[in-house]
């Protein structure tokens, strides 16, 4: 029992960064129906910037600045930066086309993928680079029965919890969200209700970019580490949270990822680690074979 | 001075060798024991994508030339270096070593690094009239030395000695049970078998598990790691994926030293996965098939370290790779066997050479060598690492 409860939890500290990046992909699939492949890059933009603000004011294991500071520096640095990030993405790769074909901004999105990539390997490191966590938060670890768990995955956790209720009530409540629900209903209907429609697809890559961000962030905070691929496999984790979710459902994407990290960790934990990844895959073809739409999701012939 | 000449000379000087088994030495006079040139070849990659370990050990080489020649060559005959950058490919390797097999004052190679780049250069080696000797300082696959040929030498371990070497060390030290780890790879898979096979065949329980690369999150496995039991944890691994393990294994309360032992292999004895850790390796052990020359206490060892740095810079050893020891070591053991080699008529033959390898004991900034009759290094090789504060010190010298 205390070994079940364990893997729980080392699946739902996973989950909630899947979810977390998953929602980015689900907002603006939502929106513009595009698969953002440059997503789980953006998250890899995130957590450098997270490093980059620890590396310049963490020096010999101490900070330069209170913790509490250095922390908020951290978000404003990933989560503006990587919110800042995507909006240009948009502006350069994907709104120029569209109306274009549908593969061609998906082929852009890969090719910004690819940039990214690229671009922080060659500019910053090819290797991963440490981060010197012990100056910024605690390092205490939980005692919960069985389970042992630091205060990073703690952190993890909640924050994404709360983004998660956040996001939720921003679209939901807000009359930002209402156009932002209208829009992705139908674009056009929007627009002639005097919705700006593209204030609302930026502002949605400015959301979605900016969860990737703090997602990158506590990313760092938990594993102290960046590296420039780490957004790849993660990246497609998520997106596969968001289809199991039911691909534009924001709550679908929530419960995606969580679920998804869950079963990675109990699949690991009581079948093979090395059939994890294959189990994952295997349970997307199974929800896309039998539930297309996903768990939450409409069925497809009412979006059409 | 006509080539050809030279080259008959030396043939008929080494059949003549070759057939007294090369034992009496014609000690006439002061300049009969001079030979007239000795050329020694370092080959590896030196550049390419594998220069990191071939660069460093290029220096190692030189400097060892140097040394010897400083310390009146053989016989006053100063040794000249060739360069052969085999850039990791047998076939390069071929065409390099073409070029000492025609000329019979070239008398051995340090090298080649790679064990493929043995495997597949070799046979030419051993069927060049004479057979041309080779001492490498890195190729572990055991088919190095185990194919029957008489060239091939080694002061590195072998693959094989490592696996049953890290098995005994923890039942040295008490491991009850232990967690294996490899990160699927050819070098990391075979390696962590064989250490699992010599745990399991001495009793002791076992569990095992990969990494895969470039992973970081390893809270499935570490809970893993803790509802199994074990008192050690052995991941076979070339480095990268150490410091996210060792550090969230502290974050579930396993603490290296305190509650859980650690052993690592060749890339993780490198001090730089304590900082990335934070701390958390501090206490692990790591084992390698070659002893890094900074981490032992020894005098030679230690002035050793110190000419390095004079002469390529503080900051050198940090960059030379893990075989800049051991290239040192394979110069000074096949420079001793040259030098012990007796001379005719102003030549030495690469018969006598290949001789005094085998049964010769030379002596090293490692201490005495002795070559087996495989031609591996006697006496295992497998050095053990721990991290201590923020340097990896070579605790003992082991074997299986």
């Amino acid at each position: 029992m205390g070994y079940f409860l364990a893997q729980v939890v080392n699946g739902l500290e996973v989950g909630s960064l899947y979810a977390l990046v998953a929602l980015g992909y689900t907002l603006i699939y939502g929106i513009l129906e595009l698969l953002n492949f440059a997503h789980g890059d953006i998250f890899m933009v995130g957590a450098f910037l997270a490093a980059g603000v620890a590396a310049l004011l963490v020096h010999n294991e101490a900070a330069a600045v209170p913790a509490g500071l250095l922390i908020g520096l951290m978000i404003v640095a990933s989560m503006a930066g990587a919110g800042g990030l995507g909006v240009a993405i948009e502006r350069v790769a994907y709104r120029p086309l569209r109306n274009a074909n549908r593969l061609a901004p998906l082929i852009t999105a890969i090719g910004v993928s690819l940039f990214l990539e690229s671009a922080v390997q060659v500019g910053i490191s090819p290797a991963p680079v440490g981060v010197q966590t012990h100056a910024i938060i605690s390092q205490t670890v939980f005692h919960l029965g069985s389970v042992d768990t630091p205060f990073s995955k703690v952190l993890l956790v909640a924050v994404a919890l709360v983004l998660m209720v956040g996001l939720d009530l921003f679209v939901f409540r807000t009359q930002f969200g209402s156009a932002m629900r209208a829009t992705a209903q139908d674009r056009e209907a929007a627009t002639f209700m005097g919705i700006d429609v593209d204030r609302v697809i930026m502002v949605t890559f400015f959301v979605a970019s900016a969860l990737a961000g703090m997602a990158g962030l506590l990313y760092v905070l938990s594993y102290a580490t960046a590296q420039f691929f780490m957004g790849y496999l993660l990246g497609i984790k998520a997106f596969t949270a968001a289809v199991i979710g039911g691909i534009g459902n924001i709550r679908g994407a929530m419960v995606g990822g969580l679920l998804l990290g869950l079963l990675e960790s109990l699949i690991g934990g009581y079948i093979s680690t090395q059939f994890q990844d294959t189990f994952v895959f295997l349970g997307l073809i199974l929800v896309l074979l039998v539930r297309p739409q996903g768990l939450f999701g409409q069925p497809l012939t009412d979006r059409a | 001075m006509g080539k050809p000449r030279l080259i008959v000379f030396a043939a008929f000087a080494s059949l003549g060798l070759a057939a007294c088994g090369g034992g009496a030495g014609n000690n006439g006079g002061g300049t009969a024991n001079k030979p007239d040139k000795v050329q020694i070849a370092a080959e590896g990659p030196f550049t390419g994508d594998q220069a990191s370990i071939g660069a460093g050990a290029l220096q190692a080489i030189q400097l060892a030339v140097k040394d010897f020649n400083n310390q009146g060559g053989v016989n006053g005959t100063k040794v000249s270096l060739l360069v052969w950058d085999d850039q990791h490919n047998a076939q390069t390797a071929q065409t390099l070593q073409a070029q000492g097999i025609s000329d019979p004052t070239v008398l051995g190679i340090v090298g080649p690094m790679n064990s493929g780049v043995v495997l597949g250069s070799v046979q030419g080696l051993q069927n060049a009239s004479p057979p041309l000797p080779l001492v490498s300082e890195s190729a572990s696959n055991v088919k190095v030395t185990d194919s029957g040929n008489s060239v091939a030498h080694r002061v590195n371990a072998r693959d094989d000695a490592q696996g049953p070497a890290d098995g005994k060390f923890m039942i040295d030290q008490g491991a009850k049970k232990v967690f294996v780890m490899d990160a699927k790879s050819d070098y990391s898979t075979g390696l962590a078998d064989q250490t699992q096979q010599y745990l399991t065949a001495h009793n002791i329980p076992t569990q095992r598990d990969s990494a895969k690369a470039g992973q970081t999150d390893f809270g499935t496995i570490i809970t893993k790691i803790k509802q199994f039991g074990a008192d050690w944890v052995y991941f076979a691994d070339e480095g990268p994926e150490t410091a996210p393990f060792v550090s969230q294994m502290k974050q579930q309360n396993l603490n290296i030293g305190q509650n859980i032992q650690f052993l690592g292999t060749d890339g993780e004895e490198d001090p730089s996965i304590i900082t990335k850790s934070q701390g958390a390796y501090d206490g692990a052990y790591a084992t390698n098939i070659t002893a890094d020359p900074a981490g032992l206490t020894s005098s030679a060892a230690t002035s050793y370290v110190n000419e390095f740095k004079s002469a390529y810079g503080s900051d050198a050893v940090s960059k030379a790779g893990p075989f800049y020891g051991s290239a040192y070591e394979a110069a000074q053991v096949l420079l001793q066997a040259i030098k012990n080699s007796p001379v005719k008529n102003g030549k030495i033959s690469r018969n006598d050479v290949i001789n005094q390898l085998g049964s010769g004991s030379f002596s090293t900034i490692f201490g005495t060598v002795k070559f087996n009759s495989k031609g591996d290094v006697q006496g295992g090789g497998i050095y053990v690492y721990q991290a201590k504060g923020s340097s990896m010190v070579v605790l003992k010298q082991v074997s299986g």
